[in-house]
């Protein structure tokens, strides 16, 4: 038998019960649709979360903290010198920066903003992906580099409320304010620096957009300022902070993670959150597809049912094929593919109904977020769809509508195929 | 030899505690270019004696050679080749496909010995015309009467070029005008060298029959 015969016959046998069909496929376009809308959700939360994760930072960086618990414990896990040696061997590690962090406003004439204020070694801004859009990224003594969002947190004193243009701070002086306090008398004593803006950042959407970076002798000279006097002493006792970078791939993200984190250090990266959170989301989606599947199972007794039938109200039909010399493979292929094309054509119509329901989820859950943080007064949160359909999805929907099908098809075509072609010729 | 040789077969069918002896120890012979007319009462196991011919049904016992070859010990798969090369059935109630045009219900058989379809379309038309119904290839069944109907069952059983051409009381739904045009129709086909087996109740179908068989209680019991 010929495949284009073969589909004229079942295409022509389905049109006949035209009704029957379209009412068993309803159970295929629900099962499909569920599999399709509930994947989406899982597929569509993901990859929001997962750019919004990524907005914290590059993935090849591993922050590292001093004072982890671990297997060693104690002293020897300081951050300093020794250790950053020790990072820079692990195979993968690309370059090792100290970080640390010093509080203080600023102030550009009239004009107040905040920033947090990050000290890093003099060239390690590549390494960090710091790319600028204007000046340069080295850091000397006296000046720093501003994130391109720095400039919108400026506002005038006198009138907090008031929205001002964002000051183009390049090539500006900026005060930084800073002050300490007498530990015997608790006197607050203040000082201002001034720091010349020397290049901004391109903006990443990330962290860095909003942070302030100077030379790290800078920051330990004025931390020690803070400290009345007394030096941190960071490359002998250890630096708060180490941002180790890696190769641009997130097994090797892991392991360099999971070689510091058995020296006993506490480190965190967003690559190895990202991959617990994809673990996570694998099993919500497997969890969701699965309610689909059940759906679909029932979907599949619907076939089933429809065939039986049919193969019933056909006795006559299948007996007068084998009287002509049908094989039983002829007769069996022609009620499975029937019923495989059940499947398929139910599939098509879920995936295409899932398909528009996650569409009009997306404008109405985006649209419902947005009034909600506009209300609350908070920042967009960045969220551009909680649906996603991946391209995948629909071929495996469909396919597997269409396997449904064939298998419920299965049972109803063996027993036409065990007819007794002399009784189905007579039966009435 | 004959063409068709049948040798002491029995066709019996249990139901529950009774068994029914359908045919009980049938010898036949017929030669090409026959046409045997099978005869008897309701009962009698003529219908029964044609399947098993046609390769519809298998014999609880004994032989059944056509051409040479027992097609008593052929399985499924063999049956249907059988039924497909060598034999082309008319049935009482046409068995036509009611979905289907003339000209479609004559070449289904031809759908499953998978010929294309300018072939099959072709052959399909030339039989339809042949039985005079060239003018109604895109007819469906309903709207042709009993006789054209029957008609166009003779020229699907022809379709594949058969050995022999099996009919369990083709005339049995039509008038006797209409009946006697198919019996006419069978006849000039026998006379083209067309073996053919014709189960009847009716003695006037006899008058076509180069031989009629007659039956009782699942024996032959005479010929003339
Ligand atoms: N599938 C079956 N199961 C049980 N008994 C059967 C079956 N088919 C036929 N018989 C019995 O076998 C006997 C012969 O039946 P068959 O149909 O061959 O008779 P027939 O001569 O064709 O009769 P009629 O002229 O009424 O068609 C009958 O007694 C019938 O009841
Ligand atoms: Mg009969």
């Amino acid at each position: 038998m010929r495949f284009t015969d073969l589909m004229q016959l079942v295409i022509s046998n389905l049109r006949r019960m035209v009704g029957r069909v379209v009412f068993t496929a309803l159970g295929v376009v629900i099962g499909t649709g569920a599999i399709v809308i509930l994947i989406s959700l899982g597929a569509g939360l993901q990859s929001s979360l997962t750019s919004s994760l990524e907005s914290f930072g590059a993935i090849n960086q591993i922050t590292v903290f001093s004072g982890g618990g671990g297997p060693q414990g104690g002293s020897d896990q300081a951050l300093d010198a020794r250790a950053i040696r020790e990072f820079q061997s692990i195979p993968g590690v690309e370059a090792v920066t100290p970080r640390v962090s010093i509080g203080g406003t600023y102030q550009l004439n009239r004009l107040q903003g905040g920033a947090t204020t990050y000290g890093i070694a003099p060239l390690a801004a590549d390494d960090l992906g710091l790319a600028v859009e204007r000046g340069t990224n080295r850091l000397s003594r006296g000046t720093i580099v501003v994130g391109p969002k720095v400039a919108e947190q400026f506002f005038d004193p006198r009138r907090p409320q008031t929205e001002i243009e964002p000051p183009d701070l390049f090539g500006q002086t900026l005060l930084l304010q800073l002050s300490r306090f007498d530990p015997e008398t608790g006197a607050q004593e203040d000082r201002t620096v001034r720091l010349r803006v020397g290049g901004v950042l391109e903006e990443t959407g990330g962290e860095t957009d909003f942070n302030v970076y100077m030379a790290l002798d800078d920051v330990e000279e004025l931390t020690a300022w803070q400290q009345n006097g007394v030096s941190p002493r960071w490359e002998q006792e250890g630096y708060p902070t180490l941002i180790v970078i890696t190769q641009l791939d997130p097994a090797i993200v892991q392991s360099v993670e999971g070689q510091i984190a058995d020296q006993g250090y506490f480190a965190f990266s967003i690559g190895s959150s990202l991959q617990g959170l994809n673990t996570f989301f694998l099993i919500v989606q497997a969890a969701l597809g699965g309610i689909g599947a059940i759906a679909l199972l029932v979907a599949a007794i619907g076939i089933g049912n429809t065939m039986v039938m049919s193969v019933m109200e056909r006795t006559r039909e299948i007996g007068l094929m084998k009287a002509v010399g049908a094989h039983n493979r002829d007769v069996l292929t022609v009620f499975v593919v029937e019923a495989g094309i059940i499947g398929v054509l139910g599939g098509i119509v879920g995936v295409i109904a899932g398909w528009l329901l996650s569409l009009i989820i997306n404008v109405v859950a985006l649209a419902y977020i947005s009034a909600q943080t506009a209300a609350q007064g908070g920042a967009d949160p960045g969220i551009d769809r909680i649906a996603y359909t991946p391209l995948w999805l629909v071929f495996f929907a469909i396919g597997f509508a269409f396997l449904i099908g064939l298998i419920a098809g299965i049972f109803p075509a063996l027993r036409a195929v065990q007819l007794d072609p002399v009784r189905a010729l007579k039966y009435e | 030899m004959a063409f068709i040789e049948v040798t002491d077969i029995s066709r019996r069918f249990v139901m529950g505690d009774t068994v029914v002896k359908a045919l009980d120890g049938v010898d036949l012979q017929v030669e090409r270019g026959e046409f045997l007319c099978l005869m008897g009462p309701s009962g009698s196991g003529k219908s029964t004696l044609l399947n098993l011919l046609g390769g519809l049904d298998t014999p609880t016992s004994g032989l059944i050679r056509v051409g040479g070859d027992n097609i008593a010990e052929l399985d499924e798969n063999g049956l249907a080749d059988y039924r497909r090369k060598r034999v082309g059935f008319i049935f009482q109630s046409f068995n036509l496909l009611p979905t289907m045009t003339a000209l479609q219900n004559v070449e289904y058989p031809m759908i499953f010995a998978g010929l294309p379809p300018a072939e099959r379309q072709q052959r399909a038309a030339q039989l339809l015309t042949a039985v005079g119904l060239g003018d109604r290839l895109d007819h469906k069944p309903t709207e042709l009467s009993g006789g054209q109907q029957q008609r166009v069952a003779v020229a699907r059983s022809l379709v594949n070029q058969p050995d022999i051409l099996l009919g369990d009381e083709p005339t049995g739904n039509l008038d006797t005008k209409t009946g006697e045009e198919i019996l006419t129709m069978l006849t000039s086909l026998n006379q083209g060298g067309q073996t053919i087996i014709l189960v009847t109740h009716d003695p006037r179908v006899t008058k076509h029959a180069s031989r009629t068989v007659h039956m009782l209680d699942g024996h032959i019991v005479g010929e003339e």
